[in-house]
């Protein structure tokens, strides 16, 4: 299936998607609230402990904001345009997946529209207004190249939180439980990223640019954008991240997919 | 009467243990999230402390202290008990709680008790482990203090499902609990101190954060066991919590009363 026809089948079901929230909007708006407001006062916490001291490890305020903000931004994007991977156990327990298979449109991308997570919205705006503070604040020297390279490094963080979420989500082929916590888990071990990994033991240092490379989301571009020189070049890693983490989270969907038995009624 | 009122309820938390045990391994893989959290803000204050003697008024001996108290604080009331009193309002099913000869409110008090004596149990078996792997937690001596602690603890999960049972009865009115409970943790855990001391905070937020409920959940219970308030002092801020926790309650009350003629089930 070529690529314009997928994304056209993508806009079809994500709109009908859109159709049905748009429904219960009081949900809506609190929702978004929700996401927008942990996420500020994550940033108040960063802001208490700054006014104290100058740096963490020689990490200064917004460099750090930036790391933290990555990963609410990525997660935004995520929930807003790829939700239906939380759907996942949802669909395995209930049989619901017996229908996907049956379209002659890939699963996965049915399984990307089978929601929209409107909290994403609240963390996208916030999450975007604290990475442009951040950009802002920091004197940075522009350039085209730089530019080109942030976008880049941002596609690629996207693609790496869509991936684990896939990953993880599939556990619910293995794992057949409604109350399956164990995506949730993975999800959380994004926290790690949030600041510098420069604090972590090595073998956390190591966990989260590898197995989950949430690294590659926040503190490899940090280190890039800021100009760490002990760092130089490692962000040049992340667009193999992204393709490594994307072949390994469909890798195991299908392997799951094999697994699945529908429920028998 | 009293005697059979007390088995009622008890049977109710018994009946909540159990449940938790049925679904066990969901529940570690939730609890294993939890502590791999405080990991994170383990070594996040690893960071902050490197070569600082103290900070806001706190040794980093302090802080590790700190940071094991509100752990066990938070997950002596965690999630579970607080999806599972909105999922009701929402799927309908306190319809059925209304035809039943029990107090709605106690009921889940009783359901919130039973849960936490295994998260109560278990992140203690945790804080042990993380014990055996980190030095200098600083641990009070006089037994006094850890009475004191224990009795400041029960009443902070009274304000703590005080809270959470509000924020629970706000779902009559909406349609998902996801927001309502987020929001409802991102206030808690900032201005309970869960997140940062509130000592940290500038002073006009530390003002705020002392005048209002949520400080009882977390603040009182470590400042009680870093001793950094003493016997008297002590007794005044279980006081205080026991204030909120009986004033919470009440209000607790008066909402549902009135959020149970909001009420529209489909269906059944």
């Amino acid at each position: 299936m070529s690529l314009s026809r997928m994304f056209y089948l993508y806009k079809k079901m994500y709109s009908q998607q859109l159709k049905a929230i748009l429904e219960y909007n009081k949900d809506f708006y609190i929702l978004m609230f929700s996401a927008a407001l942990t996420q500020v006062l994550g940033f108040i916490f960063l802001w208490v402990i700054y006014d104290r001291i100058p740096d963490i490890n020689g990490w200064k305020f917004w460099e750090v904001t930036f790391m933290y903000a990555m990963i609410f931004l990525t997660e935004g994007i995520a929930s807003l345009f790829f939700e239906g991977t939380w759907r996942m156990s949802r669909l395995v327990n209930q049989g619901e997946l017996d229908r996907y298979l049956l379209r002659p449109v890939p699963v996965v991308l049915q399984i990307f529209c089978t929601g929209i997570g409107i909290n994403g919205l609240g963390n996208v705006l916030i999450g975007g207004v604290i990475v442009w503070q951040s950009l802002v604040h920091s004197n940075l020297e522009w350039s085209l190249t730089k530019i080109a390279i942030i976008l880049l490094l941002l596609i690629t963080a996207v693609i790496i939180r869509v991936s684990i979420n896939l990953a993880g989500n599939s556990a619910a082929f293995w794992i057949r439980n409604a109350r399956n916590a164990f995506p949730l888990m993975v999800h959380n071990l994004a926290d790690l990223a949030k600041y510098p990994i420069t604090l972590f033991p090595q073998a956390i240092r190591i966990f989260i640019s590898t197995a989950l490379p949430y690294a590659f989301i926040s503190y490899y571009p940090a280190t890039y954008i800021f100009g760490k020189s002990e760092w130089s070049g490692w962000w040049m890693l992340a667009p193999v991240a992204a393709i490594g983490s994307a072949a390994a989270a469909y890798g195991i969907f299908r392997l799951g997919l094999l697994r699945y038995e529908s429920t028998g009624n | 009467m009293s005697v059979i009122r007390i088995k009622k309820y008890s049977s109710i938390a018994n009946r909540s243990l159990q449940n938790i045990l049925a679904y066990r391994i969901s529940y570690v893989i939730g609890f294993l999230a939890n502590f791999l959290n405080l990991l994170a803000i383990y070594f996040l204050w690893h960071g902050i402390y490197s070569g600082r003697e103290s900070l806001g008024g706190y040794t980093w001996d302090q802080m590790k202290t700190y940071l094991l108290v509100t752990f066990l604080a938070n997950a002596v009331l965690s999630w579970y008990s607080e999806t599972s009193i909105s999922g009701k309002i929402l799927d309908g099913s306190v319809a059925a709680d209304l035809l039943k000869p029990i107090d709605f409110q106690t009921a889940r008090f009783a359901e919130t008790l039973g849960s936490s004596l295994l998260e109560g149990t278990l992140s203690a078996v945790l804080i042990g482990v993380f014990l055996l792997f980190t030095s200098g937690v600083s641990v009070p001596h006089s037994p006094l203090v850890y009475g004191l602690f224990a009795v400041s603890l029960l009443a902070a999960m009274l304000v703590k499902f005080g809270v959470v049972y509000l924020a629970a009865l706000l779902c009559f009115w909406s349609t998902g609990s996801l927001g309502i409970v987020w929001t409802r943790i991102a206030l808690t855990n900032l201005l309970s101190g869960a997140l940062v001391p509130l000592a940290f905070f500038p002073g006009w937020l530390e003002k705020l954060a002392l005048w209002l409920p949520f400080q009882s959940i977390i603040h009182t219970p470590t400042m009680i066991f870093l001793q950094q308030a003493e016997s008297w002092e002590a007794l005044k801020l279980i006081g205080i919590q026991c204030f909120w926790g009986v004033a919470l309650w009440i209000a607790g009350k008066f909402m549902w009363n009135w959020a149970v003629r909001q009420v529209t089930i489909h269906g059944g």
